[in-house]
């Protein structure tokens, strides 16, 4: 008995051609949303005068162009050395005390109230201390990202596994399955969304708390920088750096949202956020 | 394993922790006292019975959750109408909705710089950084709590012939009223941190005195390069944890108060 | 001829975790299958057939007395007994081909070999041509179907099916009848069937599909009768007969009372 292929909606390949239509038409209102708001700084540069206080937007292209020439490059390279190390250990750490909270009930029964406590302290009230402890240096925002980044990717990583389905491991045993192959093709797959959820959290608090850790307690990087330039009061330069802290954040969670949708592309559910 | 036992088990082990930790400090000749250069638990008790006892505790909690307070206001009155607007009017949610989300991934520290300048070092450059971080989730709420309004509420009020003024209060509230409320909570408990955050920064790289009321950011700093006590700064991480579950817990009873027939 | 699935005197007593609890979903129940048949239970909601069902596939172990395959004590799952869930249990990250080449590829099947045996159960069932889509993508149907053939595809010497045309609506649900009739072998040669064990809520489907039907009382789940089905093979040709509706009838009569009950008591 055959079954006819009523599935394949009604002008498949149009919809394609309104997909393109639309990205571009919102493109272009962001453009202008982006001159809008572009009118309205210069309005406002031009209001208050001082060019100190508040620098008219093409001062501020100008300086950041000069910037790519001069300290840019550089403190751009620090600020990502500090989140790739202090992110990746941070991550890793997260997930492989998930890894062992979800196998061993013990480990969770400790890791576990132990998140809890910690978690509302903050990684920035640890600033202090870990000046204390490393002093003025790199140090100070690598540890921070680390310990940002361990709190979202366990929580929801633990809950990833929790949640699997015991449906779908009972299917995976009837089926055959050795407990190794269940583990890794019935509960790996199902509990990535997650997983993947709990590292784009752990991304936007580990960038946070980079920010707040070069600020206060580094001797390189953008955070630093910010200062640097605020005290030669080149505020269109601070704006430069302020901007492109921005643009990068926005740039790395956009690499991660376009993963997250790639490897959820099977499932209709979404995972967890915060909070 | 039961449930009794599971929640005996951390208890064990972190009263063990604490009292190995303790007896670890002893041992190795270092005393309670404010010279320690690790933290004990006796030395955090001890910190804490002094600051508490001449008010340095107290004043910089009273400074920072005023701050707080402030810029949650200032940003509830900014975020909450704007997005409610946007909600209602697509067009200008399609507009504006990128600058905010690029506006939003600003970490809000990073305008400290900023801020100072424009604001002085009176401690209203904090406000600043507090009121920016507190606004954007009130804005990106009430988006979602206009979206949620349901058509078929607002007909249904009309059909029973209420007027416009008891549609907005009873259908239009009640029903963004819960996104809102999930905003407030957010909004507070970003503005918490970021008001450490920014009184740190100002307390570290502000050199000249006079920065107004001392915050908790504040008082940690100078006793991180003043008084050098360690234990002192466990006791400021505690405190600054404990507020914040403590807003966190005030918040959600605050939402199931006011919004009862909101499921969890 | 030795029985393919055999219960004898099967106990199963859950305690709960919370509260200590104790509930006895069944008691005392003693049936066997024999290796070409198909048997349907039937019962009120709560009756334990789903429990019944969960010891026959070696998901949980009986409190007392034991379930046997082929006369050796079921311990745990296996491929030869092939279990159809109600919600299908399909992998949502894997495509139809990949949930139904699932089975021969945990058991160390090669890519070729794997797909050929997958492709084959998907034309049996009538999902060729949907290949690549995933399960998110198909009507309850049609993901009934797949679960069929991924099933199959394990070639299990006993089916175990627990309510697996409860999802769907009542049209499709007879033409699924139908269908799965037809795969099991109903107008064919009885020597080429494969034993079944069907849960339902629907009598008539247990009445329309069976050789003999299990009738279960709840609280606690023991066996009030096991109700013998002479109806005619093939039977996918009849529906609605008389003599088909006096079983349902008698059945009925039987749990009726119980059903009733189990409205007011059974909570979500």
């Amino acid at each position: 008995m055959k079954v006819r292929a009523a599935s394949l909606p009604a002008g498949h390949i149009d919809r394609k051609g309104k997909a393109i239509r639309w990205s571009l038409f919102r493109r272009l209102e962001f453009l202008f949303a982006l001159a809008a708001v572009g009118a309205i700084w210069q309005l406002v540069s031009v209001a208050v005068g001082n060019k100190t206080l508040v620098p008219p937007p093409l001062l501020v292209i100008e300086a950041w162009l000069g910037l790519w020439r001069s300290d840019l490059p550089t403190d751009i390279l620090a600020s990502l050395v500090h989140l790739g190390i202090g992110y990746t250990l941070g991550t890793l750490t997260g997930l492989v005390l998930a890894i062992l909270a979800a196998r061993f009930i013990v480990v969770e029964a400790i890791v576990d109230p132990l998140v809890e406590v910690l978690r509302p302290i903050g990684a920035i009230a640890w600033i202090p201390l870990a000046i204390l402890m490393f002093g003025i240096s790199r140090s100070v925002p690598i540890f921070l990202i680390f310990y940002a980044s361990i709190f979202p990717i366990f929580i929801n990583t633990l809950a990833g596994v929790k949640q699997v389905d015991q449906q779908l491991v009972r299917a995976g045993q009837m089926l055959g399955a050795s407990p190794r192959i269940v583990v890794m093709h019935v509960v790996v797959p199902a509990a990535l969304p997650f997983v993947i959820a709990g590292a784009r959290l752990s991304l936007g608090v580990a960038w946070m708390a980079m920010v707040a850790a070069e600020l206060t307690g580094a001797d390189s990087g953008l955070g630093w920088r910010l200062f640097w330039y605020q005290e030669f009061f080149a505020m269109d330069k601070v704006m430069a750096v302020i901007l492109t802290i921005g643009v990068l954040g926005y740039v790395f969670d956009t690499l991660l949202r376009r993963l997250q949708a790639r490897i959820t592309r099977w499932s209709p559910e979404s995972a967890l956020s915060d909070p | 394993m039961t449930d009794a036992q599971r929640r005996w088990i951390p208890l064990l082990f972190f009263g063990s922790v604490v009292l190995a930790w303790e007896a670890a400090v002893r041992a190795s000749g270092q005393s309670a006292l404010a010279s320690a250069v690790v933290p004990s638990p006796a030395g955090v008790a001890i910190a804490a019975a002094r600051t508490i006892s001449d008010g340095t505790l107290a004043a910089a909690t009273a400074g920072s959750l005023f701050r707080v307070l402030l810029g949650f206001t200032i940003g509830a009155v900014l975020g909450i109408p704007l997005g409610l607007l946007m909600g209602f009017v697509q067009p200008l949610n399609r507009a504006f909705g990128p600058i905010v989300d690029s506006l939003r991934s600003i970490a809000p520290i990073a305008w400290i710089p900023m801020a100072l300048l424009w604001l002085g070092i009176r401690g209203n450059a904090a406000v600043f950084i507090v009121t920016y971080a507190a606004f954007f989730p009130f804005v990106v709420n009430a988006v979602q709590g206009a979206r949620l309004i349901d058509r078929n509420l607002v007909n249904a009020a009309r059909a029973l012939g209420a007027r416009p003024a008891l549609i907005v209060r009873s259908v239009i509230l009640p029903s963004a009223l819960p996104a809102i409320l999930t905003g407030a909570r957010i909004s507070m408990a970003f503005a918490w941190g970021s008001i450490i955050a920014a009184e740190l920064a100002m307390g570290i790289k502000v050199t000249s005195g006079g920065s107004g009321a001392v915050g908790l950011g504040q008082l940690m700093v100078s006793t991180l390069y003043i008084r050098r006590d360690v234990n002192a700064l466990v006791l400021y991480m505690v405190v600054i944890g404990v507020i914040a579950l403590i807003i966190d817990f005030g918040m959600r009873r605050l939402q199931r108060t006011l919004t009862p027939w909101r499921q969890p | 001829m030795n029985p393919k699935i055999e219960a004898r005197s099967l106990s199963k007593t859950y305690v709960s975790a919370r509260t200590g609890d104790k509930v006895e979903a069944l008691r005392d129940v003693s049936f066997s299958v024999l290796p070409h048949e198909f048997v349907s239970i039937v019962g009120p909601s709560g009756c334990g057939k789903s429990t019944l069902l969960a010891l026959a596939a070696g998901f949980a172990l009986p409190t007392s007395g034991e379930v046997l395959a082929d006369g050796v004590t079921i311990t745990g799952p296996d491929p030869r007994r092939g279990v159809m869930f109600q919600d299908y249990a399909l992998f949502p990250w894997r495509t139809v081909l990949g949930n139904v080449e699932f089975g021969p590829f945990a058991r160390g099947a090669g890519v070729e070999e794997r797909q050929a045996i997958a492709r084959r159960y998907i034309a049996m069932v009538g999902l060729d041509g949907f290949e690549q889509r995933y399960p998110h993508e198909l009507s309850g149907g049609m993901r009934q179907r797949c679960a069929l053939a991924r099933l199959l595809a394990n070639e299990p010497e006993v089916l175990l099916m627990d309510e697996p045309l409860a999802a769907v609506d009542l049209q499709t649900r007879n033409i699924l009848q139908d269908e799965l009739l037809r795969l099991w072998g109903d107008d064919g040669e009885p020597a080429q069937r494969r034993a079944v064990l069907f849960v339902t809520h629907g009598i008539d489907e247990a009445v329309h599909l069976s050789d003999r039907v299990i009738v279960l009382g709840r609280r606690p789940g023991m066996i009030k009768e096991i109700v013998a089905i002479d109806l005619p093979r093939p039977r996918r040709a009849v529906r609605n007969s008389a003599a088909a509706g006096a079983h349902v009838e008698h059945i009925w009569s039987l749990i009726r009372d119980e059903a009733a009950r189990a409205i007011v008591e059974e909570t979500v």
